[in-house]
């Protein structure tokens, strides 16, 4: 099994932990460096999980888990006007951003009300396409709970829903977790009560995507995730020059590849790995409701009978 | 924001609904500046009916500024048709200048010197006029800005049947997601006379 951690240190000498991961046979799934500090987000076997500790340590790095990274989360707002734009809907979305997940944020077409509020099939597909939907909602007890019993509908997804009052989980139908102590804000979020609330929300978000997976590791996909990503960046050359953020997107259980479905699906489709298999054999390569990107879900072991 | 005398929000959802709404309309009053423009304020909602009732006295101060406010407006050259306004600050200029451009049309504009305007019209017929153009309306602005906090910010965006009373002195606005019942409608009246009640004592 692989732990998501993050390692934040000096950029001095930071190649060296990356070489270390990739020899454990780990995955480095995303790194930025500001200035003369680096982050990176990777995925670590968690049996020689003290072997990275002690290079961080021994470049003075800091070394944490990161439960978030690897994940495509939706934060999704009831409508893109001043309501909910831009405070409240930005804090959440680049809080979470910074604990590692990819947040693509989500204005609906007719999210607002109580008894008007309706998902498309074209909103509920794509938020379907998400491993997490966080919902944010107001002010209003009433409300958040009368909403949340409509909204909803064909959502597949894990929803962890957002509000002010501060209710339990099991009073908001249909929501997987609720966090409180949000509700429509209008300003920055920088109070020091706020920023917990934010780590908290992280925190319940963490959780819940442990839950995903615990029960993806009940089935576990034939290939993994990272493993997708690193063989369409060795074998399609065009991703380099891919201008969008993260050209490869990790996911739960499979990636997203931000290229046109049309022109690169076969190729896509007919990727060979090592083991002898092709893409096509162990993921369903399909497009994406986000633009004209491919959406790569990769399949169960109990549908191949494998894993690699 | 102590420059609001009341600021009342009384509500059914009295946990947290209360505490949220009031920093809501706190920070979005701030952000468009306007704690001068309302002197008395209360809100009432019910998210169960649902029904939001934003009710406040104002005081809007600032008249027009017009022409004749920062500027000499005299008859041009002896035997030309003209306009000349002799500015005292550079402050309005712009503002009359774009003006000036859209009524009479850039060619008739000159500008000799910084503080000095040329209109090419008859100074008989326009004189008096140009001395009372207004240039800028303060009322106006803060009122535009007014509507926009409560109609696009403060209201909760599915409360999409709203009817509003505006006036110089008040303004009134009664949202639903509803059909808007009479009693509700009467409810913002009597929130107005509360106000204005309490502006006697």
């Amino acid at each position: 099994m692989l732990e998501p951690m993050m390692y934040i240190g000096g950029a001095y000498k930071h190649s060296q932990l990356i070489e270390l991961v990739e020899d454990l046979g780990g995955y480095i799934l995303q790194k930025n460096i500001m200035q003369s500090e680096v982050v990176i987000l990777m995925l670590i076997p968690i049996n020689d999980l003290n072997i990275v500790e002690a290079k961080s340590k021994e470049l003075l790095g800091k070394l944490t888990r990161a439960p978030l990274s690897g994940s495509e989360i939706a934060t999704i707002a009831p409508t893109l006007a001043y309501h909910h734009l831009p405070h409240l809907d930005c804090d959440v979305a680049e809080f979470l951003r910074k604990q590692g997940a990819k947040t693509n944020m989500l204005g609906l077409a007719r999210g607002v009300g109580k008894r008007i509020c309706e998902l498309s099939a074209y909103e509920r597909d794509l938020i379907n396409e998400h491993d997490i939907a966080v919902f944010i909602l107001g002010n209003y007890k009433h409300c958040v709970i009368e909403k949340s019993r409509k909204l909803y509908e064909g959502i597949e997804i894990p929803i962890v829903v957002t509000g002010a009052p501060e209710l339990k989980t099991e009073e908001v139908p249909n929501a997987t977790a609720y966090v409180g102590s949000f509700g429509r804000i209008l300003h920055h979020m920088r109070h020091a009560e706020e920023l917990k609330t934010l780590d908290r929300l992280s925190e319940v978000i963490g959780k819940v995507l442990d839950d995903v997976r615990m029960e993806l590791a009940k089935d576990p996909p034939s290939v993994a995730p990272p493993r997708i990503k690193k063989e369409i960046e060795e074998q399609i050359p065009e991703i380099v020059d891919n201008l969008h953020p993260l050209p490869i997107t990790l996911q739960m259980n499979g990636v997203r590849v931000k290229l046109p479905y049309k022109e690169y699906h076969e190729q896509i489709e007919n990727i060979k790995f090592v083991e002898g298999v092709t893409m096509k054999e162990v993921a369903r390569i399909l497009p994406s409701k986000m633009r004209d990107f491919i959406l790569i879900k990769a399949l169960p072991k109990s549908e191949t009978g494998f894993v690699i | 924001m102590d420059l609001i005398e009341t600021f009342i929000v009384e509500t059914t959802d009295t946990e947290v609904g209360e505490k949220t709404t009031r920093m809501l309309i706190q920070d979005t009053i701030a952000d468009l500046s306007l704690t001068r423009a309302i002197g008395r304020l209360k809100v009432y909602v019910d998210p169960e009916l649902p029904l939001f009732i934003f009710v406040a006295l104002l005081r809007l101060g600032a008249p027009s500024i017009k022409v004749k406010d920062f500027a000499k407006v005299e008859m041009g050259d002896i035997g030309k048709d003209e306009v000349k306004i002799i500015l005292s600050q550079e402050t309005n200029i712009g503002k009359l200048q774009s003006k000036l451009w859209a009524k009479y049309g850039k060619d008739n504009i000159l500008q000799p010197d910084r503080k000095i305007l040329v209109v090419k019209t008859d100074p008989l017929k326009d004189m008096d006029m140009l001395r009372d153009m207004v240039i800028e309306e303060p009322k106006q602005e803060v009122l535009d800005r007014l509507i926009d906090a409560i109609a696009l910010r403060i209201i909760p965006e599915g409360f999409r049947v709203r009817k509003h009373e505006l006036t110089n002195d008040y303004v009134i606005f009664v949202a639903s997601e509803n059909t808007l019942k009479p009693e509700w409608v009467a409810k913002g009246k009597e929130i107005l006379e509360f106000l204005r009640r309490e502006d006697n004592a």
